[in-house]
């Protein structure tokens, strides 16, 4: 990690417990850890669901270059933390001397646009089996190999569960039910509690890519 | 070092689906990427100018290529690794920054595409989220977030659908901060978030404190609850015989200021400035100070002297500490509302 000694009049620093943004707030700053541990945060129905720990030096709510678009979870420090604050005003000169943050962004920025535009192929979809199918096919493109999923032929385990996928297909968690159930019936994938197997990830490529062309 | 690569006219540099760990940049001949618009499906052709970077996003990224980079005239092309580029670009701060505003603008743009299917249910209930949010921390008993939430609705939507709600929220989360600290208690959810089942009314009677309470902390909590329950008459009985007995410092401090909210109920605007007034007098390091000012205010308010309501809650904002304390929230907003009419 580069000097940013140059930096401390950006430093934030947290105690255990202490929310550093809340989901749905408008933002215009994000983040660099420092030090200590944030958890990313969202309530979904009555349950508060942990999306991620994060740990220097880990950038989070880059979305805030997004102007006036809300926070989209909640971030909460796990211990005392201590982070970074960047915004428009003070990002080039951060960037300028942190040229390792400066790239650590960047891929950050890679991956973010490639999940929304995925997300945008998934939603331009009308058939709700074919979102279904695609939101597969997209797990499948971005963890290939990496350690989520075990992968022997076409078949593909993913560690997600019925809201993640209905979250990512934009469909309400009952619908996805449904969709879901009706691959099991046809035995396409087997389901379970923590994780959903796609038994040919090739049947559902020919299934979207049907879709697509119409 | 990057390689340098040569390729013939009508040669492919790389299909789309291909998986991506190289990085290329254009050095000479004409090199153009085949891509379909997600939106359209229209075909669109992008040509790479000498001296261009292309394949950053998919290999920075790890995912496949998301088109044909195909070679219309003999061209040559340097080739980084992932981590040539790494390397290469740590020296070369600009070419980061100026990827970065590149990068940021696509995903500004792709991320409009995606809130236009989406119904837009996320903007519109925005206000709402925040407070669920809210009421979600203090049911759970984490009045510390509540209390953080609680207040970005206030500061973000001061006159929004369930501000009075929201203003009642944040008094019960900081009336519980306040007596049990800001740590927060051993057996709370805070860091487990999974099981969260002691979801419970918010009401301030509802918190049974730890220890054995004393006869005056119990006396003090009997008369809370009678004022949670709008029982103004009884619970400032209750709160003047606490402060008549005098026994115990903190109990009686907290009871001059929560009398003045009974009156206040009762709609004795007169006698609520003259008790807050005295109260302040005695004793000017009154830990409620933020908030019975702000009292006097809305007192004055009440009785339909404005100037005097703004000069109140402008001693409430003009105050040291917490910019986020519901006294200076509410301050402004009740500023606001008098300027506005």
């Amino acid at each position: 990690m580069a000097d940013l000694a140059a930096f401390t009049r950006f430093a934030r620093t947290y105690k255990e417990g202490e929310i550093i943004f809340s989901e749905f707030e408008p933002g215009d700053s994000f983040y660099l850890i420092q030090s200590g541990r944030v958890k990313i945060t969202k309530i979904v129905g009555d349950i508060e669901k942990n999306l991620d720990i994060l740990s220097a030096p880990e950038i989070f709510g880059e979305m805030a270059i997004l102007e006036g678009a809300p926070r989209s979870a909640t971030a909460i420090a796990v211990e005392p933390v201590k982070v970074l604050e960047f915004n428009r005003a003070n990002f080039e000169i951060l960037m300028m001397g942190n040229p390792q943050i400066a790239l650590r962004l960047l891929k950050v920025f890679t991956k973010r646009i490639y999940d929304q535009k995925r997300r945008f192929m998934i939603l331009k979809l009308d058939d709700p089996q074919a979102k279904i199918a695609d939101v597969f096919l997209m797990l499948d493109e971005t963890q290939g190999g990496i350690a989520f999923e075990e992968e022997t032929g076409d078949r593909r385990e993913f560690k997600i569960t019925v809201p993640d996928v209905a979250h990512w297909a934009g469909m309400d968690a009952a619908e996805a039910q449904n969709v879901l159930s009706h691959f099991a019936n046809q035995h396409r994938i087997e389901l379970f509690v923590d994780h959903i197997v796609v038994k040919n990830i090739n049947d559902f490529s020919r299934l979207v890519n049907s879709k697509r062309k119409q | 070092m990057p390689k340098i690569g040569t390729y013939r006219a009508n040669s492919v540099i790389y299909f789309q689906g291909d998986a991506a760990d190289k990085i290329f940049v254009l050095q000479g001949g004409k090199v153009v990427l085949n891509y379909s618009n997600i939106e359209t499906g229209k075909a669109i052709r992008e040509v790479i100018q000498t001296g261009e970077f292309f394949g950053v996003k998919s290999a920075l990224g790890h995912y496949p290529r998301e088109e044909n980079a195909v070679v219309l005239e003999d061209a040559s092309v340097l080739i980084f690794t992932v981590a040539e580029f790494e390397a290469f670009s740590l020296k070369n701060t600009r070419i980061i920054l100026k990827m970065l505003k590149v990068f940021s603008n696509q995903l500004r743009h792709i991320h409009k595409q995606v809130e236009s299917l989406m119904d837009n249910p996320t903007t519109v209930n925005t206000e709402m989220g925040l407070y669920k949010t809210g009421e979600y921390y203090l049911k759970n008993r984490m009045y510390a977030q509540a209390k953080y939430v609680l207040g970005r609705y206030l500061t973000y939507y001061p006159a929004g659908k369930v501000a009075e709600q929201a203003s009642k929220y944040l008094e019960t989360a900081e009336a519980a901060l306040a007596r049990y600290g800001s740590s927060v208690p051993k057996d709370s959810p805070i860091m487990s978030p999974g099981e969260n089942t002691r979801a419970c009314p918010p009401s301030a009677q509802e918190h049974e404190p730890k220890e054995e309470l004393t006869d005056v902390a119990k006396q003090y909590y009997n008369a809370v609850s009678l004022l949670s329950n709008d029982d103004f008459q009884g619970a400032a009985k209750s709160f003047s015989v606490i402060i008549k007995e005098n026994a115990n410092p903190e109990y009686v401090a907290k009871s001059q200021f929560d009398i003045a909210k009974c009156f206040m109920g009762l709609k004795q605007w007169d006698l609520t400035i003259k008790h807050l007034s005295t109260v302040i007098q005695s004793n000017p390091t009154h830990q409620d100070m933020a908030d019975m000012l702000y009292i006097i205010g809305d007192a004055w308010h009440k009785k339909g002297d404005s100037a005097k309501a703004i000069a109140f809650f402008n001693k409430v904002i003009s105050m040291p500490g917490d910019d986020d304390s519901s006294a200076r929230i509410k301050a402004k907003k009740a500023l606001n509302t008098l300027k506005g009419a």
